[in-house]
């Protein structure tokens, strides 16, 4: 029962996302616009950035993250969708559930393209050996923000000035995903890798998320409490 | 009904946490500066430390307040934990901008520079001060229910934050700070030890005293509040 309401508001989330293309156009756009910005305000005209690869890389994921998980509710506060949700028999912590897959999914594309293209732009050493390492912290990293994220932005829908309370809220929350997602990225790019720095980072991800869902699940139940 | 002049509840504990503050505090700032012993590595910079890393404890006792009151508040809905969590928040967010500070000036004093990112202890407290300002532009753009809703809300996930934050700098392990407790017990001599059990003392007091004061104004403010309301009706 709960597998198949979790299923369908999914379905609904990325039906919607499909018809529209609103959200991820815009994140993927935005990610490379990010990654442009970096290299020019680092303002150097050295092409190997390699040093600096794991930073360029989550800053511009962090950022990215916070535009999507934004964007997460708008369609459901603007066509009232979420009053018929409330009401509907489906537990808030499905909901929560839904919401984040979305929000996964979401930020799963958006690494598809930033991820090769950081190796492309930016890394003239040995990276592409490490991409796979670099994938598995990156999937673990988007389980944390997906879980923060769906916290949060269930926080900031009914405020004021919402666009701006989120990145306040959802940012310093995402500092600990963002020193350990760049430096699980550094302990493998651009040379010989290390991996239980790499390890340790990922596990030091995967603590954050399991901290995150137990959070959420206890709370989400108050966040939709109207 | 008698309209004599009421005590506020709350008003004698305000009065004897803040007296007792006030003594550990003196107490603990004559001890530190003119009895405990100086430290032969670093000298008179060291006695920073009672502070620093008392200030640095009373502050998590802090959040950890603010965190179970948001939880009694979310089973209970009586806005008088909202008030604890809030207040609470307030003092704990006072002392970590306190932490930040005198771990700059003792890292000016050790390594001749205000700020070192490789120091995770500074750069966790300055995360921590992130999380927690926060927590008032959150309060600020919510109203009634739902921003006492959201704040516990956000207490809750707020404290689980902070240990993220304190292992999320360690992973790397480039401790450059003197590590003075260790998991074999402090490091450092007895009156040391002492001294700094004093100061540590004193600050959790100023916290509790801290708090009740804040706890007591609100008090106040509503009895008022209550008192104008029956006048009008009157």
């Amino acid at each position: 029962m709960r597998g198949r309401q979790l299923m369908a508001l999914v379905r609904k989330d990325l039906r919607l996302e499909l018809r529209t293309r609103e959200t991820i156009v815009a994140m993927v756009l935005f990610a490379i616009v990010m990654l442009a910005i970096l290299q020019f305000g680092f303002g150097t005209r050295d092409d190997d950035l390699t040093r600096f690869v794991g930073g360029l890389m989550w800053v511009t994921l962090a950022f990215t993250a916070v535009l999507g998980v934004g964007r997460s509710y708008v369609a459901e506060r603007e066509q009232r969708v979420l009053d018929g949700l409330l009401v509907s028999p489906v537990p808030r912590t499905v909901m929560l559930g839904a919401k984040a897959i979305a929000i996964f999914l979401y930020m799963t594309v958006v690494e598809i393209v930033v991820i090769p293209l950081v190796g492309i732009f930016f890394v003239k050493g040995p990276y592409w050996d490490a991409i796979g390492w670099i994938a598995i912290a990156a999937v673990l990293a988007n389980i944390c923000i997906a879980l923060s994220g769906t916290l949060f932005s269930g926080l900031a829908l009914f405020t004021r000035a919402r666009d701006l309370i989120l990145p306040v809220l959802f940012l310093p929350a995402l500092v600990p995903v963002v020193i350990a997602g760049a430096g699980a990225t550094h302990a493998v790019a651009g040379g010989p890798h290390d991996m239980s720095e790499w390890r340790g980072y990922c596990l030091f991800l995967l603590a954050y998320a399991i901290l995150f869902a137990l959070v959420s699940v206890a709370t989400y139940d108050a966040v939709f409490d109207d | 009904m008698t309209d004599g002049p009421t005590r506020i509840p709350g008003q004698r504990a305000a009065v004897i946490w803040g007296a007792l503050a006030t003594i550990l505090v003196v107490v603990s700032t004559i001890g530190v500066f003119l009895i405990a012993p100086e430290d032969a590595d670093q000298g008179i910079i060291q006695r920073i430390f009672y502070f620093h890393v008392a200030i640095a404890i009373a502050s998590l006792v802090a959040f950890a307040v603010a965190c179970v009151a948001g939880i009694l508040y979310l089973r209970s809905r009586d806005e008088r934990w909202d008030d604890v969590g809030e207040a609470s928040i307030r003092i704990g967010l006072l002392f970590s901008v306190l932490v930040v500070i005198t771990g700059s000036i003792w890292a000016k004093a050790s390594w001749g520079t205000w700020w070192v990112w490789s120091d995770p202890r500074l750069v966790t407290y300055l995360i921590v001060v992130l999380i927690y300002a926060a927590y008032f532009v959150l309060r600020s753009s919510a109203e009634d229910d739902r921003k006492m809703r959201y704040s516990a809300i956000y207490a809750i996930a707020g404290f689980a934050s902070v240990p993220l934050s304190f292992y999320s700098v360690r992973v790397a392990e480039s401790f450059v700070h003197p590590v003075v407790f260790t998991s074999g017990g402090a490091a450092m001599p007895g009156t040391m030890l002492g001294w700094f059990v004093v100061s540590q003392a004193a600050m959790i007091a100023l916290f509790v005293a801290l708090l009740e004061v804040d706890l007591l104004g609100r008090r106040s403010e509503r009895a008022l509040r209550r008192l104008a309301m029956r006048l009008e009706s009157a």
